[in-house]
């Protein structure tokens, strides 16, 4: 009886042993029997990251979190334990964050030259790197926690805001407010018939927008004609011909200014003798006007006109005379 | 009233002061390994495997209702592997060692209460004592020894059947699957789990063993003496266990 209840109780306890023992391997998903390395990660705060939690790559288990300490220099420093057969990357970095919306954690390793654009990820993991040694270089991102406080303040705000308006928002205002509306259904109404007699001017201004397209759309026709034929005549080379007597023109043009030039330069050159001959003829036409000389005379006496016209009467009638006449004049005789 | 209050406290602490002298008593007994050792392999087996039926019972049942409880509890929001995690926590750490304890407290506590005061009222113990027997190496120390060391087995036996129950309620009645079941399981799992409630049942084994090894000693009045005695040593002790229990929550969580 007594060595039975030795063997009894021997193998309840071994039973328990097992159990426990077993059970806690089972739960905290130890690798036995699979070499694992053990790697530092370096944290400023290591949020709500907990010993047992998993590591991640690229969302798949390869290790848990075996300790977390805190080290020199106010980080937090976590050891790592990998499964030995993962392929790492080169630039190791961790980031630490919710798994879920429950309170779940896990480390996730990533590249350092990928982590997040976020700023301040980004500043602790360049801090955490710069401090040295081999340790990786770690950042935590914000828990649901922390955006609850951060909504929670929000609402704060929001409910403060709201308190002023109630505060400003008394009967007066009520009343204002019923006036204001009130006001603008009498402006809705207006602006309604507005919009209805806009909308017939609008309409015609449609349909005159809708000819002058038409209108544009010919004439974008008849341009398009128009550069065909410049095309057809550009392909055909008597824009070539013309610019091509263009530029003769031109240099013509560019001759004929250059004898311009020389004619003016020897007028200059003649400027003196042509200004003595016009202040001679200024001074004839000068004495002609002042009746001086027998052409001024002439000019300023009409005597000699009127004299030369009766003398043109009188030969005229003696040309005449003698047409009549002949024999009065004159007599001829062969013999 | 003030000398009932001041009859009460100086019961009170005489009650302490017994026991503190019982507990010297026997720490001096615990040299006499001798006497003790060959009798604790049968108090171990007693207290300890006989009671593994009823505390695989309690646990099992205990699983059932946290699982349903779980899902009960476990609408719209939060994900239904979290039944894994209320099962597991709880099974572990708080459930499967205070309910055991507690339905051991009735059975171990006051079977040594009832056998001891038996003893003493039809005065075995007298005889004992007569023929130089040291009372507490001999009835006492292996006693104490037994449940100290069995009650840790009892409840990891206990806890993996809740656990066992949870999961296959969850699977079978849940609809929950095995894979998130563990992951629930294993979400927030720390050793500490699992050594919290081992090193609480400890405590609760010793405290019940040695509440009933007094009370069955000091049973006085016979049969009527003996059924107080018995019913002193389960009141008592559970209330230790509880008392036991927000101790080492305030010391060790």
């Amino acid at each position: 009886m007594k060595r039975r209840d030795d063997i009894l109780v021997g193998f309840t306890i071994i039973a328990a042993l097992i159990l426990v023992v077993g059970g806690a391997f089972f739960l905290s998903e130890s690798q036995l029997g699979q070499d694992a390395t053990f790697r530092t990660a370096r944290f400023r705060t290591v949020g709500g990251l907990g010993v047992g939690n998993p590591v991640v790559l690229r969302g798949v288990r390869v290790g848990r979190i075996d300790e977390i300490r805190l080290g020199d220099g106010d980080w937090v420093e976590t050891i790592l334990q990998i499964y030995s057969n993962v392929q790492l990357p080169d630039d190791p970095a961790i980031i630490a964050a919710s798994a879920s919306l429950f309170g779940e954690w896990q480390a996730d390793i990533i590249s350092l030259a990928e982590a997040t654009d976020d700023p301040n990820v980004r500043r602790d993991l360049d801090a955490a790197a710069a401090a040295g040694d081999d340790a990786w270089p770690g950042a935590t991102l914000p828990d649901i926690g922390q955006l609850t406080a951060q909504a929670g303040r929000i609402a704060s705000d929001i409910a403060a805001v709201s308190s002023r308006v109630q505060t400003a928002f008394d009967s007066e205002a009520v009343l204002n407010l019923q006036g204001s509306i009130r006001d603008f259904g009498e402006v809705t109404d207006r602006i309604n018939q507005f919009a209805t007699s806009q909308t017939e001017v609008l309409s015609e201004v449609g349909e005159n927008v809708r000819d002058g397209a038409a209108v544009l759309r010919s004439a974008a026709d008849a341009l398009e004609s128009t550069i065909a034929r410049v095309d057809a005549a550009t392909s055909a080379g008597e824009l070539d011909t013309i610019v091509n007597n263009t530029m003769a023109l031109s240099a013509d043009l560019r001759a004929a200014a250059m004898a311009l030039r020389e004619l003016v330069a020897v007028v200059q050159a003649n400027q003196a003798s042509i200004e003595n001959i016009i202040q001679g003829a200024d001074t004839v036409v000068a004495r002609l006007g002042s009746g001086q000389g027998t052409v001024g005379r002439l000019v300023g006496d009409s005597t000699l006109y009127i004299e030369a016209v009766q003398a043109i009467a009188e030969l005229r009638s003696l040309v005449n005379d003698i047409k009549e006449n002949p024999r009065k004049y004159f007599k001829f005789s062969v013999f | 009233m003030q000398k009932v209050i001041t009859d009460q406290v100086a019961e009170l602490l005489a009650g302490f002061g017994r026991l503190g002298n019982f507990v010297g008593d026997m720490a001096r007994s615990l040299r006499d390994f001798k006497v003790w050792l060959g009798l604790t392999a049968v108090q171990m087996r007693r207290i300890g495997v006989d009671s593994l039926p009823i505390s695989l019972l309690v646990a099992a049942f205990t699983g059932v209702v946290l699982a349903l409880l779980s899902r009960y509890i476990f609408t719209g929001a939060v994900p239904m592997y979290f039944v894994g995690t209320l099962v597991g926590k709880a099974i572990m750490m708080e459930l499967g060692p205070v309910l055991v304890c507690l339905a051991l407290a009735g059975r171990v506590g006051a079977s040594i209460a009832a056998e001891l005061g038996t003893m003493r009222v039809t005065e075995q113990v007298d005889a004992l004592e007569t023929l130089a027997y040291d009372i507490q190496s001999f009835l006492v120390v292996p006693r104490v020894i037994a449940a100290t060391l069995m009650f840790p087995v009892i409840v990891a036996f206990a806890v993996t059947a809740g656990l066992l129950t949870g999961w296959l309620t969850s699977v079978t009645l849940i609809d929950l699957s095995t894979v998130d079941f563990l992951k629930g399981l294993r979400l927030f799992y720390q050793f500490k789990d699992i050594w919290f409630g081992l090193l609480k049942s400890m405590s609760f084994g010793f405290t019940i063993a040695l509440i009933g090894c007094m009370k069955g000693l000091n049973t006085r009045g016979g049969a009527e003496g003996v059924g107080r005695a018995t019913t002193q040593a389960v009141v008592v002790s559970a209330g230790m266990i509880l008392v036991l229990d927000a101790l080492w929550a305030v010391l060790l969580l």
